[in-house]
């Protein structure tokens, strides 16, 4: 397939005029073009002349420090409040620093690994499982209410 | 320390201001000087790359490194700069001095300078978005796919762009750009 000049002209436009950086679907048929055609050969002269053109002209010189500056201080006063988004909340809970309060943490964390273990171990034991005879051997005398006087009711 | 940009963006969205600082005064010549070359002011060029930063700033807990921060930081400026074109008045092309070497000269210098005083004058006519299209393919060595992410558009859009651009620079510029003294 042959490719027209117009084709030509677009590529230059909408590439540039360094066959490197054309399509590699267009590439051969321009490169055809280019040794059949003087005109296109023209046309690609005068793209390279523009590209130099406005590489040079459009060129981006970095700001020099006095702007730098002004644009710093300006940033220096009270930043605005940052946007934060809910899934980020549990990060920044990560985040947190808890370095200075360790020894703390780790002694809350100790206390209540003990209350656990206690609670797991001691005041939870079925009653099926307590050494019965220990527990009628004793004195529950003191444990065990008197009638009340004006019902009669008792245990 | 890590000081990679996507560090510090790490730190700033934590709040960390001295790496917004660091961060602030890594970018902002660049920032500058782009949004200079699209807007051809440079006081709103300082504007435009302070509002960008803080932006930086606002948005740093919610970016996310999916492309380098550079191409994400040129995106918000070209995006802010386009913002200001839509909204103010074609900027006087005399008041753009800082483009053209004010340097006095004659002859071949004087050529010169009237070249770009045409150059400048048609750039500055150019839609916004060509404009923008063409000053990142040439200023910034851009591909067209790169130009595509900055400008949240096709590759095909930017073709168009850059078509339509270099067509509206060849009727403005006849004659200009066939001398051959490059």
């Amino acid at each position: 397939m042959v490719m027209s000049r117009e084709q030509f002209q677009d590529l230059l436009d909408g590439y540039g005029a360094d066959p490197t950086h054309w399509p590699e679907s267009e590439r051969a048929k321009a490169e055809r073009l280019l040794d059949s055609d003087a005109e296109a050969r023209a046309m690609l002269a005068a793209g390279r002349r523009l590209d130099a053109l406005l590489e040079r002209h459009t060129r981006v010189t970095q700001a020099d420090d006095d702007a730098v500056g002004r644009v710093v201080k300006r940033l220096a006063g009270p930043l605005p409040r940052q946007q934060m988004t809910f899934w980020r909340w549990p990060t920044v809970l990560l985040d947190w620093e808890f370095s200075p309060a360790w020894p703390r943490v780790a002694a809350l964390a100790c206390c209540a690994a003990l209350g656990f273990y206690v609670g797991i171990a001691g005041l939870d034991r079925p009653l099926d499982r307590l050494n019965q005879s220990s527990i009628m051997s004793r004195d529950i005398s003191s444990v065990v209410f008197e009638p009340e006087g004006l019902t009669g009711a008792g245990p | 320390m890590d000081d990679s940009d996507e560090a510090l963006m790490a730190r700033i969205a934590r709040g960390d201001e001295p790496a917004f600082r660091t961060l602030s005064r890594r970018h902002l010549p660049a920032a500058i000087g782009l949004a200079r070359r699209i807007l051809g002011n440079a006081a709103d060029a300082e504007d435009v790359a302070q509002e960008a930063m803080l932006r930086v700033w606002t948005h740093a807990p919610r970016w996310q490194p999916l492309a380098a921060f550079k191409t994400w930081l040129t995106r918000v400026v070209v995006n802010l700069c386009l913002d200001r074109k839509r909204r103010a008045a074609w900027v006087d092309l005399d008041k753009a001095g800082e483009i053209v070497d004010p340097t006095p000269g004659a002859g071949e210098q004087a050529e010169a300078d009237e070249r770009e005083r045409l150059l400048t004058a048609a750039i500055d006519k150019l839609p916004a978005r060509q404009r923008t299209a063409i000053v990142l393919t040439y200023s910034e060595g851009m591909t067209n796919a790169q130009v595509a992410e900055v400008l949240d558009t096709s590759v095909s859009a930017v073709e168009t762009l850059l078509i339509r651009g270099k067509q509206n620079l060849r009727r403005a510029l006849a004659g200009v750009i066939d001398n051959k003294d490059e």
